[in-house]
């Protein structure tokens, strides 16, 4: 796993894959606007397409250490989060009442829908990094120490 | 502006928590300032808060802008206002003591532990406001996990004690979770208010009793109640010693204040008084808990282990207190509840200043102070006067109202186990005293360093804080009866 896979075969069929996953997740996140799907499981998608490329690239490649600094935006998905809701209390409503967001020229339906949509990315970003740090705390960090605390 | 307030009180940690790694990666040494001005800006609001509601009553914040049964809801009563005002309170001089010089340096550690201090804090608001029971499960998970993360960040037994308390702690949330269930399959709803009209007529029926009870055993692993506290001592012992006041004071008051909710709230204090025996079993087992957890004290050697099952005893008090059915011994309850957050929070602020000052950890060693220690003894006294119950402390005139609604409900039980468990608290910290002040150890000289400020602080805080809600009892019960008393009790 810490090396590239040897196989041509896997080398060039996951590089079909791993595009198509995140295009499918893209795809599950905004139809979770109309059906099935959001956030969440665009999120775990996403995440199967990055598991995916260290299993088969290995973490020392080019694509393996864009996974490892996938792992620095753990807040991001939390900050967007967040920052949708209180832009709808500092727009006056509630928090996250996405019809308050203070985008101009749209009327309350499409502030929703934008709303929703921002507030679900954020959700996708977080999933998608807690289930990477989940899988590379399992399989490669060893935390078999004592701290002073 | 007011109607805000509640969720603004969450937000503040929550987006410092969130913005920590960013700002943590450049410039590590803000963190503490940072995190100590956000929790004194949460003592503000809170403030603010209960001023708010005691003006225009009850809060009702609905998220999203969907109203109650349908949408999200959380209610700033006077109960919910108290509590977060407290909780702020004991939260600042937790974090106060635990980013003191006195424990070894973080290094880069410091932004994660940060992050999980702030996001246990967020959640205990989380927990207070909440109006409905998923939502409360939903907080009541996050706390969880800040805790067990931070009771194993020491590694070792600590990993271990750590590791029982998630398995023990998941346990219980998966039985809270299923009583939710059952309520939700008989009433169709989740709401407390919304649940508070529906379940009244269903009271008798089994599966609100089946999922009354799992909530009750879920929340008691939570709380710690005593058969079911076989998680917490490991837990309070090994984890680091800056963390296990904040935990100790916070974690299982709020599970317990979760419960009074549930028990007050979402069954009416009409069923819970004269329909079904949940009073009955609650003061029961709160009764056992007294007497049971300080007996185990007394046998311990270990300080933090000590005070820790003097910490389920003093639930179990809290527990008799509000099963006495009646507005005396309820507001006796939730004003003992405040005092023992604050009670709890200096034994172990102590315990942890004993520890990286002198070195001690057992019983045993605390003659090497040789009665020094200053003011220090001084704080342990005054703290240790308000666990006993002495006036003019706190605990005195929390077990006092309890004793007197026991009285008003004719339950002798009740007034025998809060007096036989005053008695064991008096055993166990004679014990202590002893050997804090009658012993010394002639052949190692007392190890003097200085005591740091934040120490002096919180401890000065805590014991101040102790003698104040002795004196202000009689306003601050009189306040509660008069604005925290669930309808129809």
């Amino acid at each position: 796993m810490k090396q590239m896979h040897d196989s041509l075969i896997v080398q060039t069929m996951s590089q079909l894959l791993i595009p198509l996953a995140q295009l499918f997740s893209l795809y599950v996140l905004f139809f979770g606007q109309y059906g099935p799907g959001g956030g969440f499981v665009a999120g775990v998608i996403w995440t199967t397409s990055m598991i995916l490329t260290f299993l088969v690239f290995g973490l020392k490649s080019p694509q393996g250490r864009l996974v490892e600094k996938m792992l620095h935006g753990d807040g991001v998905g939390l900050i967007i989060f967040v920052g949708v809701g209180g832009l709808c209390l500092v727009g006056g409503g509630e928090f996250l009442n996405y019809a308050n967001l203070g985008i101009p020229g749209l009327g309350a339906p499409a502030q929703r829908y934008m709303g929703i949509l921002i507030s679900q990315i954020g959700v996708a970003v977080d999933v998608a990094v807690t289930g990477i740090s989940i899988v590379l705390s399992l399989a490669y960090h060893d935390t078999e120490q004592e701290y002073d605390v | 502006m007011t109607r805000h307030l509640p969720v603004i009180l969450f937000l503040l940690p929550l987006c410092l928590a969130i913005n920590l790694p960013v700002i943590g990666l450049k410039h590590r040494e803000w963190c503490r300032p940072l995190v100590i001005t956000i929790v004194i800006g949460m003592v503000l609001v809170s403030i603010a808060n209960l001023v708010g509601v005691l003006h225009t009553g009850t809060i009702h914040y609905a998220f999203g802008g969907w109203a109650a049964p349908v949408g999200i809801e959380w209610v700033a009563d006077g109960l919910a206002s108290v509590m977060t005002v407290a909780l702020s309170l004991v939260a600042l001089v937790c974090v106060i003591f635990l980013s003191s010089v006195l424990f070894p340096y973080l290094g880069s550690r410091i932004v994660p532990f940060y992050i999980l201090v702030l996001l246990l804090i967020a959640s205990l608001i989380g927990m207070v406001f909440a109006g409905d029971l998923f939502n409360l499960f939903v907080f009541l998970e996050v706390s969880a996990l800040c805790a067990y993360a931070l009771v194993g960040l020491a590694g070792g037994k600590a990993l271990v004690a750590g590791f029982r308390y998630l398995i023990l702690g998941t346990f219980g949330a998966s039985l809270y979770l299923l009583g939710v269930g059952y309520l939700y399959a008989e009433t169709g709803t989740l709401n407390m208010a919304d649940l508070a009209l529906r379940v009244p007529p269903l009271v008798g029926s089994k599966a609100i009793a089946v999922g009354v009870l799992f909530m009750f055993i879920g929340l008691g692993i939570k709380m710690a109640l005593v058969p079911l506290h076989g998680w917490l001592p490991d837990a309070y012992t090994y984890a680091p010693d800056r963390v296990s006041p904040m935990l100790a004071s916070l974690v299982t008051k709020v599970a317990l204040y979760g419960w009074i909710r549930i028990m007050f709230w979402v069954l009416g204090a009409h069923a819970v008084v004269y329909q079904i025996p949940v009073l009955f079993l609650v003061g029961l087992l709160g009764a056992v808990a007294a007497l049971v957890g300080a007996f185990l004290a007394l046998s311990q050697e270990n300080i933090k282990r000590m005070f820790a099952y003097g910490g389920l005893s003093h639930i179990g008090l809290v527990l008799v207190g509000i099963s006495l059915g009646n507005q005396t011994g309820f507001a006796g309850g939730v004003f003992y509840l405040l005092n023992d957050a604050v009670m709890q929070a200096g034994l172990f602020f102590w315990a942890g200043a004993i520890i990286h000052l002198y070195g001690v950890r057992n019983i045993e060693d605390l003659t090497r102070l040789h009665g020094g220690a200053g003011w220090m003894s001084v704080a342990l006294v005054v703290i240790a006067l308000s666990m006993i119950g002495i006036p003019p402390t706190g605990g005195f005139f929390g077990k006092w109202y309890i004793i007197l609604g026991a009285l008003e409900a004719q339950n002798y039980l009740a007034i025998a186990a809060v007096l036989i468990a005053t008695l064991l608290t008096l055993a166990y910290f004679l014990k202590l005293f002893e050997r804090v002040f009658r012993e010394r150890s002639v052949e190692q000289p007392p190890l003097i360093r200085e005591v740091p400020l934040a120490v002096r602080v919180s401890l000065g805080a805590t014991s101040v804080a102790v003698i104040v809600l002795g004196l202000m009892s009689d306003h601050i019960v009189s306040f509660l009866l008069k604005t925290a008393i669930p309808p129809g009790l």
